[in-house]
C-alpha cells in the first residue's frame, strides 16, 4: 500500500505547493498538513518540512517552529523510525527539534544552520550538491549514486553550518555530513560555499539515517523547464535534476 | 467644526470650499481627513487622469484594462482554461526616501494585494529602481540604496514570491528623491476572476476587513505622496509611512487563496479590494460606489492594535496588511472561520483577524459611525468620483541641431573597461542575488539569466509568461518623448529577446511638481511617447501608476522618469532563450542598425562628452525584427539572444559570454570581424560598438545559418557580424580583450554597495 507523505505547513512556510507537487510527480501519495491541523499528522507515514520563515524566524531560523505542536508528531515519528525530510527552514528547523544530528537531547540543539557568512545577507544562487557519505548510510539516500552531483538553489540568510570544533569533529566523523556544496565539475573548495557553511556541508543525517536536513532546494531545480541546459531532447515538464533526491526519499518511504 | 489647517491636512481653499457647499455645511474633522485622502493626486489623478486618457488601453489580448486594483491580460489556454496574467504596477518613492527598508517593503506588500485581489494568485514581483549617488557610504543615498533592496528582499522572500525582472539606475538627479517601483504579475483562470466591486444584489451584504489590527501608522499617507518632500518635513512625514508585516502577509495570501477555493465550490460572485491610499474609508467607500451601492461602516467594530484612536485615524489610517470583502452574509461566517481559526489569524499577529464593519446599503450615501455617532455622512460619488484639475503645461523645447562628430583618438580596451564598469552597466548580481529569484517552483529564468524573467505559472502547462522592465534616466534628461518610446521600446525588445510575444504593458509615471508648467510638460510629453510605441507594438497599457511631485524643497526634481513593463506570452517553454553564449564555432549576428546617435549613451557619459540626439526608432523596422527573433525562437534556432541596450552591442557580447567564465565549463569567446565591412562606414567602428540603438545579439549554430538566413531574407538590418570560439577572449579585428579580466571590472562595482 502507498504510504503518506504530509508536508508540513508552519505560519511562514512558503515552499510547500511546490515541494508537494514534485513528490507527487515523484510517485508520492503527499497532502499538505497545516498547524491549526496538527493531530492529523499522526496517521502519516513520513515527513517532509520544506523551505519558508516559520514563526519569520525569530530569535534564529527554525527556533520556534521547533517548539510548534507539530513537531511533536515529527520527533515521535522520527525516533520511531518514519522518514523525515527537511528542505531550507525544515532543516533548520530539524536541527533545532535536535532531530539532527540526533546525537542529544531532543530541542536541545548541538549544531544549528545560522547567519550566513562572510556578509549576513540573505543570497540566492545556483548551486551544486556532492553527495559525501554512502548511499546505503540512509534509506533516503538509496536511489542516489556514491559521490552523486546534485543540482539545487540556495535561498537562504541563515545557512552556514556552526557548532563548536569537538561537534563539528563528531559530525564529520559519524558521517553526518550527508552533501557538501562543489562546483559544476565535481570538485570541491571553499569558493564552491555560499555562506560559509563549516565542512562546506549542505546538508545532515541523523545517525540513524531517517532524518534528512537539507539547506538547498533540490526542487526549484526538480523540472526540465528548470534548467536551460537539460532542455533540448527532454520532456520540459518531466521532473530531473534535483528530482532525484524525491524520487529517492519517495521510493524509500513505499518501501 | 474643522479647519483645514488645525485638521493638518493638504486640501487646497478652493477644494474645501466645495466640500462644505455641496454638503451645506462645514465637513467634520473625519470628512477632511476622507477627503484629503480621496482627493489627493495619489487616489484622485487629478492633474493626471485627462492626459492619461490618450494612452491605448485596449486589444485582443486585453481580458480587463485599466479601471480596478490591476489589469488582465489573455496568457493563453490549457486544458480547455482560459488563463489570465494579473499585473499591477506601482510607486513608493516617497516613503522609501524617508525610511528606506520599511517603505520599499511596504511597496511589494502593497502591490501583491492589488493582484491578490482579483483573485489571483501571486506569481512574481519587480523592482525598477532609480537611486541617487551612492559612492560615499556615509551618505543618505547609499542608506536609501541599501534600505530598499533590503526591505524589497526581505519582504518578497518572506511572502514567497519570486522577484523575476527589474533594473536600478544611479543618477545625482534622483539624490533627493529615489524611485522605488514595483511591478506585482499574478495568475487567475478568466472565469474566476473576483472583482474590486460590489457585485449586483450585494445591498444588505457584509463588508468584511481582514488583515492586520488597525494602528496609527501610516496616517496621512495618500497626502504625503502628493506633496513634495522636504528635508525639514522628514521627521514628521516618518508618522506617514506604513510598518510591513511580511509573516502576515504570507498567512493572509494563503488564508485567502482557501477563501478563493472556497467560493470557487459554491460558483459565488463576491467582491474583494485591497486596503491602500485612504484606509478603510477609500477601500470601502470606493468597491461600493463601483457598484452603485452605499456604505455603511460602524468604526467601533474595527480589530485596533492599540485602545483610543480617534475615528479619523480608524477611518483612514493606511495600517498594512489589510483587504476588504463584500460578501452575502450567508457565507461570512465560514470566510471568518477560514482566515480566524484554519489560518490563526489572531495568533499570528497581535489581533489580527477577520471581521464584519458594516453593510453594503442601497442609498448610495457613504456613512461612518464611532462610539454611537454618525462622524461622516457625505454622497458615496461625490467622495469617489473623478475630480479635474486642469494645469497649465509647457512643451520641452526640442534640441537643437548639433555637431556630432565620429568619435576618434580613443584606445579601444580603455574604454571597454571603462564602459563595462559604468554604474548603469555593471552587474547587478549583487544587488539581485539578495532575491529569491526561484521560490514558487515555477522559475524557468530567474533575475540574471536573460533579458526578461519567465515563468511557467501554470503547473503541468508549457505556457511561459515573460516579464521585462524599462526606462532610462539618461535618456529622459534629453528628451522626455524619445525616452518614453525607448521605455516601451526596450520593455518590449526585453522580452522579445526570450522568445516571448508581447501582449502588454503597465506604465509608472514617475514625474515632478505638475503644479510647474515644465515639470507637467514633460508629463504630458512622455504620455505622447507612450503613446505612440505602445500602438506601434500593439501592446496595450492596463495597469499603471502615476507618481508626481517627486521634487525636493529646493525644487531638485527627478527627471522624467516613465518606467515601462512588458508581459510576454510564451507558448511552450521548451522555445525559451537564454542569453549565455551555448558552443564554439556558432555564428553571431546583429539585428539592428547602429546610428550616428549617441546622445544619452554611456560611451559619451565615460568620455565626459554632451550630445542631445537620442537614437530614433523606426517602428516598422522593429517590428520586423522582432518578428524575426520569434518565428527564430520558435523554430529553435537561437541558441542564445539578448538585447542591446546600456552600453550597446560590445556590452551585450560581453554579457553573453561572462557566464561561460564558469568554473567546470569551457568557456567560450567571441571573435568579431572588422565593423565597417556590416557597417558600411555608415558609423565609425566606435559607433557601431557602442551605440545604443536596440537590436539583438543572436547565436545560431553553424548548422542553422541556412535556416536563419531564410527567415531573415526579407528582414532589414541582419548582420553577421563574427562566431563564437573555444578561448576566453574578446576578439574585435585583430585586438583581443582577456574576458576574464573584462568580467572582473564589469562584477566588481556593486559589490561595494551590495556586499
Amino acid at each position: 500500500m502507498t504510504k503518506k507523505i504530509a508536508v508540513l505547513v508552519f505560519p511562514g512556510t512558503n515552499s510547500e505547493e511546490e515541494t508537494l507537487r514534485l513528490l507527487r510527480a515523484c510517485g508520492g501519495d503527499a497532502h499538505l498538513v497545516h498547524w491549526s491541523r496538527a493531530a492529523l499528522l499522526r496517521d502519516f507515514d513520513a515527513y517532509v518540512l520544506p523551505g519558508g520563515f516559520a514563526y519569520e524566524d525569530r530569535i534564529r531560523a527554525g527556533a520556534i517552529a521547533a517548539h510548534d505542536e507539530m513537531m511533536d508528531y515529527v520527533i515521535e515519528g522520527a525516533q520511531a523510525g518514519k522518514l523525515v525530510y527537511g528542505i531550507c527552514n525544515g532543516a533548520q528547523i530539524l536541527l533545532e527539534a535536535g532531530l539532527v544530528p540526533g546525537t542529544g537531547e531532543v530541542r536541545r540543539p548541538t549544531a544549528a544552520f545560522t547567519r550566513n557568512g562572510p556578509v549576513p545577507h540573505f543570497v540566492c544562487t545556483h548551486v551544486w550538491m556532492k553527495l559525501a557519505i554512502d548511499p546505503q548510510r540512509s534509506p533516503i539516500l538509496r536511489g542516489l549514486e556514491r559521490g552523486a552531483l546534485v543540482p539545487a538553489w540556495s535561498a537562504h540568510g541563515e545557512g552556514r553550518l556552526a557548532a563548536t570544533a569537538e561537534e563539528l569533529r563528531a559530525l564529520r566523523d559519524g558521517g553526518h555530513v550527508a552533501f557538501v556544496y562543489a562546483h559544476e565539475d565535481g570538485s570541491v573548495d571553499d569558493s564552491a560555499i555560499p555562506n560559509q557553511a563549516a565542512l562546506g556541508c549542505a546538508a545532515l543525517v541523523n545517525r540513524a539515517g531517517n532524518v534528512l536536513a537539507m539547506m538547498p532546494h533540490p526542487e526549484r531545480d526538480g523540472w526540465t523547464f528548470h534548467h536551460p541546459d537539460r532542455r533540448r531532447g527532454n520532456a520540459m515538464l518531466e521532473p530531473s535534476g534535483g528530482a532525484v533526491l524525491f524520487r529517492s526519499f519517495v521510493q524509500a518511504v513505499n518501501a | 467644526m474643522a479647519s483645514a489647517e488645525t485638521a493638518n491636512v493638504a486640501l487646497r481653499p478652493d477644494e474645501l470650499r466645495r466640500i462644505a457647499e455641496r454638503l451645506g455645511r462645514e465637513p467634520s474633522v473625519v470628512e477632511l481627513h476622507a477627503f484629503d485622502a480621496q482627493w489627493s493626486e495619489h487616489c484622485s489623478y487629478k492633474s493626471s487622469r485627462h492626459h492619461l486618457k490618450t494612452l491605448p488601453t485596449d486589444g485582443a489580448s486585453v481580458v480587463l484594462g485599466p479601471a480596478e486594483d490591476s489589469g488582465i491580460l489573455h496568457l493563453g489556454e490549457h486544458d480547455g482554461e482560459r488563463y489570465g496574467i494579473v499585473i499591477a504596477h506601482e510607486s513608493h518613492n516617497h516613503p522609501s526616501q524617508v525610511v528606506p527598508f520599511e517603505g520599499a517593503a511596504t511597496g511589494i506588500g502593497g502591490i501583491v494585494r492589488d493582484v491578490l485581489c482579483m483573485g489571483a494568485e501571486v506569481i512574481a514581483v519587480a523592482d525598477p529602481l532609480r537611486f541617487g549617488r551612492v559612492d560615499d557610504a556615509q551618505s543618505h543615498q547609499r542608506y536609501v540604496a541599501q534600505g530598499a533592496v533590503d526591505g524589497i528582499s526581505a519582504y518578497g522572500n518572506a511572502i514567497g514570491v519570486p522577484n523575476i525582472a527589474g533594473d536600478v539606475y544611479f543618477d545625482e538627479r534622483f539624490d533627493d528623491n529615489c524611485l522605488v517601483n514595483v511591478v506585482a504579475m499574478g495568475i487567475v483562470k478568466e472565469s474566476e476572476i473576483i472583482h474590486s466591486y460590489a457585485p449586483k444584489g450585494a445591498g444588505g451584504w457584509d463588508i468584511v476587513l481582514v488583515g492586520k489590527a488597525t494602528d496609527p501608522s501610516g496616517f496621512g499617507g495618500a497626502s504625503f505622496s502628493s506633496l513634495t518632500l522636504d528635508a525639514a518635513d522628514e521627521a514628521s512625514n516618518k508618522g506617514a509611512v506604513q510598518v510591513p508585516d511580511p509573516f502576515l502577509k504570507n498567512v493572509l495570501m494563503r488564508a485567502s487563496y482557501r477563501v478563493f477555493g472556497y467560493l470557487r465550490e459554491r460558483k459565488l460572485t463576491v467582491g474583494f479590494k485591497d486596503l491602500g491610499a485612504g484606509g478603510i474609508m477609500g477601500c470601502s467607500a470606493e468597491i461600493c460606489s463601483a457598484g452603485g451601492y452605499g456604505a455603511t461602516i460602524d468604526l467601533d467594530k474595527v480589530n485596533l492594535a492599540i485602545d483610543g484612536l480617534k475615528p479619523e485615524v480608524i477611518a483612514v489610517g493606511e495600517t498594512q496588511e489589510r483587504l476588504i470583502w463584500v460578501l452575502p452574509p450567508e457565507i461570512t461566517a465560514d470566510v471568518l472561520r477560514i482566515y480566524n481559526e484554519e489560518f490563526t489569524l489572531p495568533q499570528i499577529a497581535h489581533n489580527a483577524r477577520a471581521v464584519v464593519i458594516g453593510t453594503v446599503t442601497d442609498e448610495t450615501r457613504y456613512v461612518l459611525r464611532h462610539h454611537g455617532e454618525t462622524v461622516m455622512d457625505v454622497e458615496i460619488d461625490f467622495l469617489t468620483g473623478s475630480i479635474r484639475d486642469e494645469l497649465p503645461y509647457a512643451q520641452p523645447a526640442p534640441s537643437a541641431a548639433e555637431e556630432r562628430p565620429l568619435v576618434t583618438g580613443v584606445q579601444l580596451d580603455e574604454l571597454l573597461e571603462r564602459v563595462l564598469a559604468h554604474r548603469d552597466v555593471c552587474s547587478r548580481e549583487p544587488l539581485y542575488r539578495r532575491y529569491d529569484s526561484v521560490v514558487r517552483g515555477c522559475t524557468v529564468l530567474p533575475r540574471g539569466a536573460a533579458d526578461a524573467g519567465v515563468l511557467a505559472p501554470v503547473p503541468g502547462a508549457p505556457l511561459g509568461v515573460a516579464l521585462g522592465v524599462a526606462g532610462n534616466p539618461r535618456y529622459a534628461k534629453l528628451d522626455p518623448r524619445l525616452a518614453a518610446e525607448h521605455a516601451v521600446y526596450e520593455a518590449v525588445r526585453r522580452v522579445v529577446a526570450v522568445g516571448a510575444r508581447p501582449i502588454g504593458l503597465t506604465d509608472c509615471l514617475n514625474f515632478g511638481n505638475p503644479r510647474k508648467p515644465d515639470h507637467l510638460g514633460e508629463f504630458v510629453a512622455s504620455i505622447a511617447g507612450l503613446a505612440q510605441a505602445s500602438a506601434a507594438f500593439d501592446a496595450p497599457y492596463v495597469s499603471g501608476n502615476v507618481s508626481l511631485y517627486n521634487e525636493s524643497a529646493g525644487g531638485k526634481a527627478i527627471p522624467a522618469s516613465p518606467i515601462v513593463a512588458c508581459v510576454g506570452a510564451i507558448e511552450d517553454v521548451a522555445h525559451v532563450v537564454t542569453m549565455p553564449l551555448k558552443a564554439a564555432g556558432s555564428v553571431l549576428y546583429y539585428i539592428g542598425r547602429p546610428q550616428n546617435a549617441l546622445g544619452g549613451s554611456v560611451l559619451l557619459d565615460v568620455l565626459g562628452r554632451h550630445e542631445a540626439v537620442l537614437p530614433r526608432i523606426d517602428y516598422d523596422f522593429a517590428a520586423a525584427q522582432h518578428a524575426l527573433v520569434l518565428n527564430a525562437a520558435r523554430a529553435n534556432l537561437l541558441r542564445s539572444a539578448h538585447q542591446v541596450g546600456n552600453g550597446g552591442l560590445a556590452t551585450a557580447l560581453c554579457e553573453m559570454a561572462f557566464p561561460t567564465l564558469r568554473r567546470g565549463r569551457a568557456p567560450i569567446g567571441v571573435q568579431i570581424d572588422e565593423p565597417w565591412q556590416w557597417t558600411h562606414g555608415a558609423v565609425g567602428d566606435l559607433e557601431a560598438l557602442f551605440a545604443e540603438t536596440g537590436g539583438f545579439v543572436v547565436e545560431i549554430a553553424a548548422a542553422d545559418v541556412e535556416a536563419f538566413e531564410g527567415l531573415a531574407d526579407d528582414v532589414e538590418g541582419v548582420w553577421e557580424i563574427g562566431v563564437t570560439t573555444d578561448q576566453p577572449v574578446l576578439a574585435i579585428d585583430d585586438e583581443a580583450f582577456d574576458l576574464h579580466r573584462l568580467r572582473d571590472v564589469w562584477s566588481a562595482p556593486l559589490r561595494e554597495v551590495y556586499p
